[in-house]
């Protein structure tokens, strides 16, 4: 019989037993904590492979794989030898019977009993299973790709971002698991660091398990409490992930660059947790990092179709709204400029956690949020100005954060409605963290479109994610939306789409969908 | 044997409050280090401040930069007790220590850490210290110890120690760090677990 988590939580709520449940009280052990979470809609994979497998950074020969293990996920510490062995096995077949690669690494408890495996000497654009075997287990069977070489004709991917374990069910997951697609990137916001929001199940259907996250067993439970979802399993099963940041993966609007010690505390553990949570493949640009500082930014192509690089928002980043302030660091807009000086002919995709694009309240007022670009605009200025002046056509980036769905226009000055238009931008909706109120997006809707002329569309009533499909002549967005959040089975459909040419600066919108419901479109 | 070179910041150019261009044993990767004398003066921590009792003549500082990292890349012996063979069979065990503080109520501070890499690069095991609030310091101008100890994962084969001072205002980065090492101890024990 399929559970029905609403019905199960009002009737538990009902009984009054909802706090001995969810949120997970204080006294329960472990096993119990993790009991209480199954009962209630958290599930997990067979021990010791709770939080399933999963695989990232695809390259033409390359790609990383990777499982934690964590019998008891919700346990701050493990019952398990501090160092394991963990087998695993990359094929081209389903069965795993035509086996290319296999091996063994320590998975120590330093990282959490972590693995992270970069296979090599794989073939470009090829699919392949993976598995893990630890402890006379084997672990569910995962599926990749690599990125491909040379002449590439179609190149199909999504983005996801936002995804408030207590908002609503990853039904959005349940649909990227489903997509015919070749990677997925994740664009932050991947966990919460707050402590409970209350109110379920009315409000919300379901709960973190505990108060504010600040230690590395903290965030080790948090992630894992995340990982309970299995469609969020299922799309990391199914398909390479690209990943990036932003704030809640430490702290609510945090700035990395530097701080006192208890915020550089925090950071070391929010990072290293990450890490150890995450199909990333660390370093590789500057040669000069190490954990618990993940390097995130990187370029990578899709054949000659594609080039993405992918941008780390938070790590570098100096305090907001300064003459001289910096949101990527002097060495990654560096390296991010010279990237856009030697770029080859390609569609150039900027995977960005918070929004570029210029975001005023109202005509000539304030900026909504400083902590996006609009409070670092010299170097925002500085970046687009370079991507004109060294005549970098076919710009897209993709953006996170917002919780709605906007599509700008990239402008070196947003302010001069002479300026030329570089590029597009499709910030997406969130997978399922609360967007502001229908009322709110109906009134506010219309005013940002007359604050900002380089918007183009806008909507804040839906939650999903984007699919984006590339061929040499356009560049499409897809905007994929689930029906309702609070249901982990939501289906999906496609709101509306948008299209960019090739050589053409700008986007429109599909004349099919255009009808669609939206609180703003330039028309 | 300590495998960190300059751990106690004696080596090479420094004494002062000024930032070094070059740090004996050591990478910068970003910002400037000072290397200062513990009879420096002007509010720097001195012979007489909570610290290592064998603190030799100079700390490291975060110099005048809002980050300040160095960097020493560590490789593991080959051979003997605490060798490759040693190491796979998961006979090894290291031990990362270091005294880490900073100046009075301020919480600028340091971090150290060790990053355990494989033959290809790929992380294998971590420790992270500090770094030292100034609650934990009772917001005096000191330099605390800090110990972390593990097993060498069989197949690390390299080790990157990694300094990181930061300043949470100010001019100075005011973050301290003295007596870094690194050591490997054979162990009697395997922690390593049935496949």
């Amino acid at each position: 019989m399929k559970l029905n988590r609403r019905d199960l939580l009002k009737a538990a709520a009902a009984a009054g037993a909802l706090n001995l449940a969810w949120p997970l009280s204080a006294g329960l052990t472990p096993a119990q904590a993790r009991e209480a979470a199954e009962a209630l809609g958290a599930d997990y994979d067979p021990a010791p492979f709770t939080l399933g497998v999963a695989s990232g950074d695809p390259r033409p020969d390359s790609v990383l794989l990777w499982t934690r293990l964590a019998p008891e996920p919700l346990a701050p510490e493990q019952d398990l030898p501090e160092i394991v062995e963990v087998e695993w096995v990359v094929a081209k077949d389903r069965s795993l019977r035509q086996a290319v690669a296999r091996g063994a690494v320590p998975a120590s408890a330093t990282l959490g009993h972590s693995v992270h495996v970069p296979v090599c000497g794989l073939r470009p654009g090829t699919r392949y299973w993976y598995a893990f075997k630890a402890r006379g287990v084997t672990s569910r069977v995962g599926r990749t790709r690599t990125a491909p070489a040379g002449r590439v004709s179609a190149v199909r991917f999504a983005a996801a971002n936002c995804q408030a374990f207590h908002d609503g069910y990853y039904a959005a997951h349940r649909g990227i698991a489903r997509e015919n697609v070749d990677f997925v990137v994740h664009l932050g916001d991947y966990i919460y660091e707050h402590g409970q929001v209350g109110g379920v199940p009315e409000d919300h259907v379901r709960d973190h398990e505990g108060p504010g996250i600040f230690t590395l067993a903290d965030y080790r439970r948090r992630h894992a409490l995340y990982k309970g979802d299995r469609s969020l399993r299922d799309a990391h099963a199914a398909h390479p992930w690209f990943l990036t940041w932003d704030d809640h993966e430490v702290v609510n609007d945090y700035s990395g660059g530097a701080g006192g010690a208890p915020l550089m505390q925090r950071r070391a553990a929010a990072y290293q947790a990450w890490y150890e949570n995450m199909p990333h493949r660390d370093g590789g640009v500057t040669g000069g990092t190490a954990l618990p500082d993940p390097e995130i930014h990187r370029v990578r192509r899709w054949g000659d179709l594609l080039e993405l690089t992918v941008l780390d928002l938070r790590s570098h980043r100096s305090a907001q709204n300064l003459p001289d302030g910096t949101i990527l660091g002097a060495e990654q807009k560096n390296w991010l400029k010279q990237g856009i000086s030697q770029a080859p002919d390609a569609w150039h995709v900027w995977a960005n956690s918070i929004m570029l694009s210029q975001l005023r309240r109202s005509p000539g007022g304030r900026y909504m949020f400083t902590d996006q670009w609009d409070g670092f605009l010299a170097e925002r200025k500085e970046v687009l100005g370079h991507v004109h002046s060294s005549g970098l056509e076919d710009l897209v980036v993709i953006t996170g954060d917002w919780h709605s769905a906007f599509v700008d226009d990239l402008r070196p000055d947003f302010d001069d409605p002479s300026s030329p238009v570089v590029g597009t931008e499709f910030t997406a909706h969130s997978v399922t963290s609360g967007a502001y109120s229908p009322d709110w997006n109906k009134a506010n809707g219309p005013v940002m479109g007359a604050a900002n002329p380089h918007l183009q569309y806008f909507e804040g009533n839906r939650y999903g994610y984007d699919v984006y499909t590339v061929t040499p002549e356009r560049f499409s967005a897809h905007m994929r939306v689930i029906a309702d959040r609070r249901d982990p089975a939501s289906p999906v459909s496609t709101l509306t789409a948008f299209h960019v040419d090739r050589g053409t600066a700008g986007s429109y919108e599909d004349p099919a969908t255009k009808n669609s419901p939206a609180q703003y479109r330039r028309d | 044997m300590n495998l960190v070179v300059n751990g106690d910041a004696e080596s090479g150019p420094g004494g002062t409050a000024e930032p070094v261009q070059d740090v004996t044993g050591w990478r910068i990767v970003q910002g400037g280090p000072a290397l200062i004398s513990y009879s420096h003066g002007g509010g720097y921590p001195t012979a007489a401040d909570p610290g290592p009792a064998d603190r030799g003549s100079r700390f490291f500082s975060g110099g005048n930069s809002p980050r300040t990292a160095l960097l020493q890349d560590v490789t593991l012996p080959e051979r003997g007790a605490t060798g490759r063979r040693a190491v796979d069979r998961g006979a090894v065990r290291y031990t990362l220590a270091g005294w880490l503080g900073g100046w009075a109520g301020q919480e600028d501070g340091v971090r150290l850490s060790v990053e355990f890499r494989d033959a290809k690069g790929v992380p294998v095991a971590l420790s992270v210290l500090g770094p030292v609030t100034a609650a934990e310091r009772l917001s005096r101008t000191a330099l605390v110890a800090r110990t972390a100890s593990a097993t060498v994962p069989p197949g690390a084969r390299s080790a990157r120690v990694l300094l990181v001072f930061t300043r949470a205002g100010g001019t100075s980065n005011d973050g301290y760090a003295d007596g870094i090492s690194l050591t490997l101890d054979a162990a009697t024990a395997t922690g390593r677990g049935p496949k």
